[in-house]
């Protein structure tokens, strides 16, 4: 986007769509057929195969897959969910919706802020009905681990894949790993279209349960009734809309074909944005360059190794021009956490949080547009 | 229709002569969301904004908020009104389910009630007195398929908090008498205008979704004003257009296009929200096709007035509503009533067979994941309605071809 008065020179994260994309959500607007349909069933199909899982079931957003991922795992009041504190509001707020209770978990350590499987453990109680890892800037977490962890006590293993499409772990797609995997399409995102989710699965009836859950829980849809299948339809549970459309399943279709390349050019310039920031004092870099090869790359995070410091330097480096983020501020030190689940310490997270600082990236970033982050930032850590 | 607009021959195997519902999607409206797209600006933000405020303008309410679906927009309208555990909502049984299903979302109890039917089945007419009402108010109304004032009244227990005043096919609930019935009793009155953008409860033209403390409408694909999927509340109460506002998006106290203009990056969660945003594509194509709505309603009208007209004769077809709710109508569907289940049956069977296709609502009770939810007196309007009633093709882009194609099968069918 360009910048505006308001908007910083360098932002975030910054989306360009191409011409193929364009003429690909024209034609599916003038179609005049928005509502789920061919497009939506050919995106799946794409996205499916591209990932290695029997199924994808897409949806509204990340929220909503995850929201659907407990539910296909029969999570419900009384139960509880291990899930990290250091991620996006949704992963804990969808167990919520469940009736059911997050049990907030440790990360590894700045250097890997990742769930920790042996804290995981420690925290499985008879109520635990399932585990979240999230796949945290498109890294692997452990979940070859996790998921030994979890079947060893039969419950299910459920993956915020938001961050990490296309990422993997000794050579296995992440989100197929679990039970279920959770995407989002977020504007954000690396494979994004504005508010949009999958959810992927390799059991016929997670899929099944998520296909009908997401439309009302009716036997039959409007595309159904258009092509004349059936007459009418019962509802047979307790449902809700969370439908993608047909254009943003047609513009996802477009734009999953350069996932590979936005990936591969995401690579380098994580790798050397890496090779910038060892010279920078006073930072941690998560994550190894050994890492990147098998990562997505969604974001750019890194730690201040001081306290106390995370907002300063976001101040002297947005008057320079440049945004920055945290990713993520704990969720048990959210108000509305901190009502429900007063007594939540999680030290390694909280200071992550606190620490932690997300730089510029997007596929389209030049060196110089790095080297004027990189400078920004070793200026903004000087006393 | 569907050959100019290319979905049956390029989507659908079974093409049907005269589709339920189609529509048009003028150069215009692409260019408006190819223009969003080539701003890079995908999510909640300027368009959105923009969106909203025409949307109040439209309708005539102080506060407007986008959402991701008429469902979302209904659960948030809960949840804002403060709905929850232990609270029933009464709801009326003929109406798509997402009526019912948002008050079990926030962990209350939908209460179904019947509608008014014939009116003269023991529905009465104390209750119902405003004289004003949209369809039915005065009792004179004709066939009438919204929700029962009188019967909404008799089912108010001391746990219920609110009315779901649905405006089914676009044609107005008398949701001034139920405004009366909600001030009595305390309660709170939501209208689900998801199938009624645009129709008025007055003769002064006061519009649906401006009566009740909040009023929820859907933008999807198939309704008078579509964008795929979405959806919006509306309300003249500043505070619970804040509550929606800040729950339609996790309740962060600061939003992704906040941050972008230099809002501090640091923000809190300060209650269980959710994602139900709409996002910049969608609010740049509803804000073009908002231009047309009002043409669009009025060409659904002529079309209505005509069929009403071409089938006036028929033995055994028995028009919903009269002349008086057609005018205050948006039109979303046009309904007939059939002596009974088998002579729609039949009817919906030979229309299919030539091409002609039709819908009909279940009533909420019979479906499976409510037949425990029927009260002990049953909802015997609301059921024969729901055997009887058979929708047939109405979008803003029919023209006169596919109109005389339906009304001489439909005669064909009945003679």
């Amino acid at each position: 986007m360009a910048a505006t008065e308001t908007s910083p020179e360098l932002p975030l994260f910054d989306l360009r769509l191409e011409a193929q994309d364009l003429e690909a959500v024209a034609q599916t607007l003038r179609s005049g057929w928005l509502t789920l349909g061919a497009r939506t069933a050919a995106f799946e199909e794409a996205f499916a195969a591209q990932l290695g899982a029997r199924h994808a079931v897409a949806v509204s957003s990340c929220t909503a897959a995850l929201h659907l991922a407990y539910l296909a795992a029969g999570v419900g009041p009384g139960d509880e969910v291990i899930v990290p504190s250091f991620t996006f509001t949704a992963t804990a707020a969808a167990v919520l919706y469940c009736g059911a209770t997050p049990v907030f978990a440790e990360i590894v350590s700045r250097e890997r802020p990742s769930l920790d499987p042996e804290d995981v453990a420690r925290r499985i109680t008879p109520r635990t009905k399932a585990v979240c890892v999230v796949h945290y800037a498109g890294y692997a977490a452990a979940a070859d681990r996790l998921r030994e962890l979890c079947d060893a006590h039969g419950i299910a293993l459920i993956e915020d894949v938001a961050h990490a499409p296309s990422a993997t772990l000794a050579g296995r797609k992440l989100g197929t790993w679990g039970l279920a995997g959770a995407f989002s399409f977020f504007s954000n995102k690396i494979l994004s279209v504005g508010e949009g989710g999958l959810l992927c699965t390799d059991s016929d009836a997670v899929a099944e349960f998520a296909r009908s859950h997401r439309s009302h829980a009716m036997t039959s849809g409007t595309w159904d009734r258009h092509r004349g299948l059936t007459d009418t339809y019962d509802v047979v549970g307790l449902g809700y809309n969370y439908r993608l459309d047909e254009p943003r399943a047609a513009l996802l279709l477009s734009r999953l074909g350069r996932l590979e390349a936005d990936i591969a050019r995401r690579r380098e310039l994580a790798l050397r944005y890496r090779e910038l920031l060892a010279e920078v004092e006073g930072i941690l870099v998560p994550f190894t360059d050994a890492e990147v090869q098998t990562s997505s790359c969604y974001v750019m995070p890194i730690m201040l190794a001081r306290d106390g410091l995370q907002s300063v330097v976001s101040a002297r480096m947005r008057a320079t021009g440049i945004q920055t983020s945290i990713f993520y501020p704990s969720i048990h030190c959210f108000s509305a956490y901190r009502e429900r689940f007063p007594d939540v310490s999680l030290p390694i997270t909280e200071l992550a949080s606190r620490t932690e600082l997300t730089l510029p990236f997007y596929p389209h970033m030049t060196a110089a547009d790095q080297d004027r982050v990189v400078q920004s930032l070793a200026e903004a850590l000087v006393t | 229709m569907n050959d100019e607009i290319g979905v049956a021959s390029e989507t659908a195997p079974s093409a049907w002569r005269v589709p339920l519902t189609d529509l048009a999607m003028p150069e215009c409206d692409v260019q408006a969301v190819l223009d969003c797209l080539r701003s890079g600006w995908l999510t909640m933000g300027p368009r959105t904004q923009a969106f909203e405020q025409a949307l109040a303008g439209y309708l005539g309410s102080p506060h407007t908020v986008a959402v991701s679906s008429g469902t979302a927009a209904l659960h948030l309208a809960c949840l804002a009104a403060g709905i929850g555990p232990g609270d029933e909502v009464i709801v009326p049984a003929l109406t798509f389910v997402a009526s019912a299903n948002a008050a079990r979302y926030v962990g209350a109890e939908p209460v179904f009630c019947d509608i008014r039917g014939a009116g003269d089945g023991g529905g009465g007419d104390d209750g119902n007195g405003t004289g004003d009402g949209g369809g039915g108010g005065d009792g004179d109304g004709g066939y009438d398929l919204n929700i029962d004032v009188a019967d909404a009244a008799r089912r108010i227990t001391p746990r219920t908090r609110a009315i779901v005043a649905v405006h089914l096919g676009g044609y107005p609930a008398d949701v001034l008498a139920l405004r009366e019935l909600c001030d009595e009793r305390g309660l709170i009155l939501i209208e689900d205008c998801a199938q009624a953008i645009g129709a008025r409860v007055d003769a002064a033209g006061r519009q649906v979704g401006t009566v009740g403390e909040l009023g929820t409408f859907s933008f999807f694909s198939k309704k008078q004003l579509c964008v795929g999927e979405g959806g919006m509340v509306a309300t003249a109460d500043e505070e619970l257009a804040a509550r929606v506002r800040l729950l339609r998006s996790h309740a962060l106290s600061s939003s992704t296009w906040d941050r972008h203009r230099g809002h501090d990056p640091a923000y809190d969660v300060v209650d269980i929200g959710f994602n139900y945003r709409l996002d910049e594509p969608r609010a740049a194509l509803g804000r073009s096709r908002l231009e047309r709505l009002d043409a669009d309603i009025a060409r659904r009208r002529e079309l209505v007035r005509a069929y009403r007209e071409r089938l006036a004769d028929m033995p055994g077809l028995e028009f919903a509503w009269d002349a008086r709710a057609v005018e205050r109508s948006s039109h979303f569907f046009f309904p007939i009533l059939l002596r009974d289940r088998e002579a729609r049956d039949d009817l919906r069977a030979r229309l299919k067979a030539v091409g002609v296709q039709t819908t009909w609502y279940p009533a909420l009770h019979t479906f499976t994941e409510y037949r425990g939810a029927t009260p002990a007196d049953g909802l015997p309007r609301a059921s024969e309605a729901a055997d009887r009633h058979c929708a047939l093709p109405l979008s803003a882009t029919m023209d006169e071809r596919a109109l005389e194609i339906v009304v001489e099968e439909v005669r064909a069918a009945l003679a």
